[in-house]
C-alpha cells in the first residue's frame, strides 16, 4: 500500500498539469470562499454572511463547493488516461505490478484527494464560522459537521465515476468530454424529462449532488427579516425533496461500487500496448 | 540445470490473425535463448504473454517451475518493444518508480545508469533522450536489482551501428555473468553472436529449436557411435578432421573441420579398427529453412 502510494506520489507531484489543476482547485476553493463575505457586506437584509455562521456554514459551504468535485474527477481522468497515452500501465505490469495493484494505485489517489478536499472544506468552514458567528459555543460549532462525511463520499464517488470513464474511453480529451457531458448535460436533461417520475431521483449524478443538498435559503432569510435578533439556532432545513437521506446514500454507494467493479473488470481485461 | 521458463501449447489470436499457435518452449538456467523470426512471427506476442501484458487464448506457461504470478516478474528484467517511461520525469525518478514496484532500495540506480552509460544524464527528463538512449534506459531498468533472468525484445531496434554494438556488448556481459537471457530478434547475426540456444518462429509456429551452433552454424555436424566411443573420441581429437566433439545421449556429436566429410570420418575410424554403426548428419535442412524464412521479409 505504502509502496503504491509512493509510486503515485512521484508520478503526480512531478506532473505539471496535475499541480496546476490542483493549484487552481485550491485557489478557487479558498479564495472564492473568502471573497464571498467580503463582497456582500454592503447588501442589507439578504446578507450571505448570515450563511457563514455556525452551524449553517457547514451545510452551506458543502453545497457551494460540491461542483468543485468535478475538477477532482477531471484530475483523475487526466492522470489515468495519461497512463494509457504514455504506455506506462504496460511498463508497470512488466516490472511486476499486478492488474489489481494498478487499479488500487488509482483508488488510493482518489482516497487521498477526497481526504484533501474534505480537509480543505473543513478548514475553510471552520475559519469562516469563527469569523462570522456572533454566538460561539462548542456545541453549536460542531453541529452539522456530519455533512463533511457526506462531502467525502461525494468526492470519492465523483472521482470513481471519472476513473471508470477514463478506463472505458482511454483517450484524455474524449474522456473529459464524456464525463462533463454526463454531469452537465445528460443527467440534468434526463432529470427534467423524467420530471413526472420518481425514478429521476435515482439518476447517478443526481444522487451524488443530493448528498450535499441546497440549504433552505428562503427560510434563513425570512427568519432574518422577521426578527431583529441575530440567528442563534440552526435555520438550515434541508429541502424536503428527493430520496430520503439514507436511501440516497445507499444509492451513491451502489453507483460507486458499480463504478469500481466495472473499473476492475476493465483493468483485468484491457490489453496494455 | 533449473528450469526458468516453460511454455506449453500457448496460443493467441488477434481477431482473424493467429499470432502464435500451440507453442512449446523450455528455457533453462544459464541459457542465452534466442527467439528468431521475421516480423509478425509472434515473438513479441510470446514475450508479452509471459511478462503478463496480455492474456493468452490457450495453453499455459510457468516461471521458475511455478504458475505465473506478478511477483515473479520482480526477478525478471524485461524490455518489451520500445521502453515506455514517464516522459516528464527525469531518469532517476523513473527508475525510482521501478525500484518501488520491485520493492527494492534506490541504491542500485546509479550502478545501472552507469552500466548503460547514462549516469551524467540522470537528471534529464525521459522525453529529452534520443532513441538510442531510451533503449539503453530500458535495458538499465531491466538490470535493476540484478535479476536472474533478462527478457529482451529487439533490444537493438532503431539504434545506429555504434549503439547496436554497445547494447550487444552489454547483453553479452550479462550472459557471461551467468544470467539467463531470452532474446527476441529478427536478425540472424544478432542471435548468432549473443545466444547459445535458439527457437525459430514463423507465423506463430515453432519451426525448430536447439543449439545455435547446430541450427545456424556453417560447420557440418554429424552424430556417430561405435562400440568404443571413448577410444574413437580420443583418436578423433588427435586427428585434423574435427573441431569439436561432444557426447550426447551416448552419441558422439562432431563438428567437422571445413574440408572433412562424413566419409573421411568413416574411413578414419575403420583404419583405426573402430566400426561405426551409427552415423547421422544433423546438417542443415533447418538452416536452409531459416534462410528461406528470412528471405520472405
Amino acid at each position: 500500500m505504502r509502496r503504491l502510494l509512493h509510486i503515485e506520489q512521484i508520478k503526480l507531484l512531478n506532473y505539471n498539469p496535475f499541480r496546476i489543476t490542483l493549484g487552481i482547485y485550491f485557489v478557487a476553493f479558498t479564495l472564492g470562499l473568502l471573497i464571498y463575505p467580503a463582497v456582500d457586506k454592503e447588501i442589507p437584509v439578504i446578507s450571505l454572511s448570515d450563511l457563514f455562521r455556525f452551524p449553517d456554514v457547514w451545510v452551506f459551504l458543502t453545497w457551494v463547493t460540491e461542483p468543485y468535485n468535478v475538477l477532482l474527477a477531471l484530475i483523475i481522468i487526466m492522470i489515468t488516461t495519461k497512463e494509457f497515452n504514455n504506455h506506462t500501465f504496460k511498463t508497470q505490469l512488466i516490472f511486476g505490478l499486478s492488474r489489481n495493484e494498478l487499479l488500487l494505485q488509482k483508488l488510493l489517489s482518489i482516497v487521498v484527494l477526497a481526504l484533501f478536499a474534505t480537509l480543505l472544506l473543513g478548514i475553510t468552514s471552520l475559519t469562516l464560522g469563527l469569523l462570522y458567528s456572533y454566538k460561539l459555543t462548542f456545541k453549536i460549532a460542531m453541529e452539522n459537521t456530519w455533512v463533511l462525511g457526506r462531502y467525502l463520499i461525494s468526492s470519492f464517488s465523483y472521482m470513481s465515476m471519472g476513473l471508470l470513464v477514463a478506463l472505458l474511453v482511454k483517450n484524455t480529451a474524449l474522456s473529459l468530454l464524456s464525463f462533463l457531458a454526463m454531469r452537465v448535460f445528460v443527467d440534468p436533461v434526463l432529470f427534467l424529462v423524467l420530471r413526472k417520475y420518481e425514478i429521476r431521483w435515482y439518476l447517478p449524478f443526481r444522487t451524488t449532488t443530493q448528498l450535499t443538498p441546497v440549504p433552505d435559503l428562503i427560510e434563513i432569510f425570512e427568519k432574518k427579516m422577521n426578527t431583529n435578533e441575530p440567528i442563534t439556532e440552526s435555520a438550515m432545513e434541508l429541502l424536503p425533496k428527493g430520496l430520503s437521506p439514507w436511501l440516497n446514500i445507499l444509492m451513491v454507494f451502489l453507483y460507486t461500487s458499480l463504478a469500481i467493479y466495472f473499473s476492475h473488470r476493465l483493468m483485468q481485461r484491457r490489453r496494455f500496448t | 540445470m533449473n528450469e526458468i521458463l516453460s511454455i506449453r501449447g500457448l496460443s493467441k489470436s488477434y481477431k482473424n490473425v493467429k499470432a502464435i499457435q500451440n507453442l512449446n518452449l523450455k528455457i533453462r538456467e544459464g541459457q542465452a535463448y534466442g527467439i528468431l523470426g521475421p516480423n509478425g512471427s509472434g515473438k513479441t506476442t510470446t514475450l508479452s504473454i509471459v511478462t503478463g501484458i496480455i492474456h493468452q487464448d490457450g495453453g499455459s506457461f510457468s516461471w521458475f517451475g511455478e504458475d505465473p504470478e506478478p511477483r515473479q516478474r520482480k526477478f525478471i528484467g524485461s524490455l518489451i518493444e520500445t521502453p515506455h517511461f514517464y516522459p516528464y520525469l527525469n531518469l532517476e525518478k523513473n527508475l525510482k518508480i521501478i525500484c518501488d514496484i520491485k520493492g527494492m532500495p534506490y541504491r542500485d540506480i546509479g550502478r545501472v545508469l552507469d552500466t548503460a552509460k547514462l549516469l551524467e544524464r540522470r537528471k534529464s527528463r525521459f522525453s529529452t533522450l534520443s532513441l538510442g538512449m531510451k533503449q539503453r534506459l530500458g535495458i538499465a531498468a531491466a538490470l535493476l536489482g540484478d535479476p536472474r533472468v533478462l527478457v529482451l525484445d529487439e533490444p537493438t531496434n532503431g539504434l545506429d551501428p555504434e549503439g547496436i554494438a554497445e547494447v550487444r556488448e552489454l547483453v553479452i556481459e550479462q550472459v557471461e555473468q551467468g544470467k539467463t537471457l531470452i532474446l527476441a530478434s529478427h536478425i540472424l547475426s544478432e542471435v548468432e553472436k549473443i545466444c547459445n540456444h535458439v527457437a525459430i518462429l514463423k507465423k506463430g509456429e515453432l519451426l525448430a529449436n536447439g543449439l545455435v551452433k547446430e541450427l545456424l552454424a556453417e560447420d557440418e555436424i554429424i552424430e556417430i557411435s561405435c562400440d568404443q566411443n571413448g577410444a574413437l573420441k580420443q583418436k578423433l581429437e588427435e586427428s585434423q578432421l574435427v573441431k569439436e566433439i561432444e557426447i550426447e545421449n551416448g552419441l558422439l556429436v562432431l563438428t567437422l573441420n571445413d574440408k572433412a566429410t562424413p566419409a573421411d570420418i568413416n574411413s578414419f575410424a575403420f583404419s583405426n579398427k573402430l566400426v561405426i554403426h551409427h552415423m547421422l548428419s544433423r546438417k542443415r535442412s533447418l538452416e536452409s529453412q531459416f534462410l528461406e524464412l528470412v528471405k520472405e521479409e
